[in-house]
């Protein structure tokens, strides 16, 4: 009784937050600006990766899941490791969840191909979440995606410069089961505000978006 | 009164007040993140405290555990977070600042070996004036 009247008010919360339009922008705001729900969710078009294991990973890899997107790279010593752990818990408590964690797949997108091969890629976010998958591209294919997200990054290469700095949105982006782009949590980041508000969302969306 | 005594009193002098403010500029929950597989660089968080009357200066950090400490911070600019090199932080009067990820962090570049949860990374803070502060780091996960 107790869990149903919680999950009440949180869909209740949610709902607030979809009907509300801030400026015409088609992004609405939760009132606590953790989750961002697109109103209308943005189908996304080709774009073509290959995983840590050189598997293809494209836009038929987002469908049938709901997919956290996440860009960063390796060579990151504070944003990422601390965006990954979070995510590791995320996805921890969402498996305790009674619906389970098998419909969700976690992705780390890494802008800086140069530096993250394959092999680097897979002991990098395999030792954050063994299910957690690491992909990159070329410029052009990483731009695609993150064009339709609204991510940015840029790298600042200097010849003779090993570390060179890297600069990306922090964001982690949700695309629902359809290959839709559907939320954005913003930094900073908790794994319970994470996995409580996809919970819902997911509850609400369930049948929807699949 | 000698020129000599005089100076003798005034490094007598220096050498109390530089204890005084050692004693109270202390460091507290100070941890780096372990290294992940293949990772030669990590981060060291603290909440740094200044409880002397006069603002101190972190100028710098160093650590015979890493070929180069940098104090760095995250911000945020146009849409992006990237990091920038503090070059100095002022710490107020009775004041605490926070290195935490997403803001002020120690970045520690190249570590000797790799470092798991449970080991421990002496590193020393060193402020403007001459005072340093040598800091033992818990790794964590």
């Amino acid at each position: 009784m107790m869990a149903t009247v919680a999950l009440v008010a949180m869909l209740g919360v949610v709902w607030l937050a979809a009907t509300y339009r801030e400026n015409g922008s088609r992004a609405i705001l939760l009132p606590d600006q953790v989750m961002t729900l697109l109103p209308d969710p943005k189908p996304l078009t080709a774009f073509a990766f290959a995983d840590h294991e050189n598997r293809v990973f494209d836009l038929s890899h987002l469908k049938g899941k709901w997919s956290f997107l996440f860009f960063g790279y390796t060579h990151c010593p504070d944003v990422c490791p601390t965006t990954l752990a979070t995510l590791a818990r995320a996805h921890e408590s969402m498996a305790k969840s009674p619906a389970g964690a098998k419909d969700v797949q976690f992705v780390f997108i890494s802008v800086d191909p140069n530096r993250d091969t394959a092999g680097k890629l897979r002991q990098y976010v395999t030792y954050f979440d063994t299910s957690f998958l690491g992909v990159t591209g070329d410029d052009a294919q990483l731009a695609k995606l993150a064009g339709q997200l609204g991510a940015v990054y840029q790298l600042a290469i200097t010849p003779g410069m090993e570390n060179y700095p890297v600069y990306h949105t922090a964001a982690v982006f949700l695309v629902d089961p359809r290959a839709r782009y559907h939320a954005v949590f913003a930094p900073p980041l908790d794994a319970e505000g994470i996995s409580k508000r996809f919970e819902v969302l997911r509850e609400l969306e369930g049948p929807r978006a699949t | 009164m000698s020129r000599r005594y005089l100076v003798g009193m005034i490094l007598a002098l220096t050498a109390i007040a530089a204890a005084t403010e050692e004693a109270g500029v202390s460091v507290r929950d100070a941890w780096v993140r372990e290294t992940p597989p293949g990772i030669a660089m990590t981060a060291g968080y603290m909440v740094l405290q200044n409880k002397t009357s006069r603002s101190q200066v972190l100028v710098a950090a160093r650590s015979s555990g890493f070929e180069t400490v940098t104090i760095h911070r995250t911000v945020a600019k146009q849409g992006m977070t990237g990091m920038e090199h503090a070059s100095k932080i002022e710490l107020l009067p009775n004041a605490s600042l926070l290195f935490a990820p997403g803001g002020y962090h120690l970045m520690l570049l190249n570590p000797k070996r790799p470092l798991r949860a449970g080991d421990r990374v002496d590193i020393t803070l060193e402020f403007r004036g001459g005072l340093v502060l040598p800091v033992a780091y818990e790794v964590r996960k």
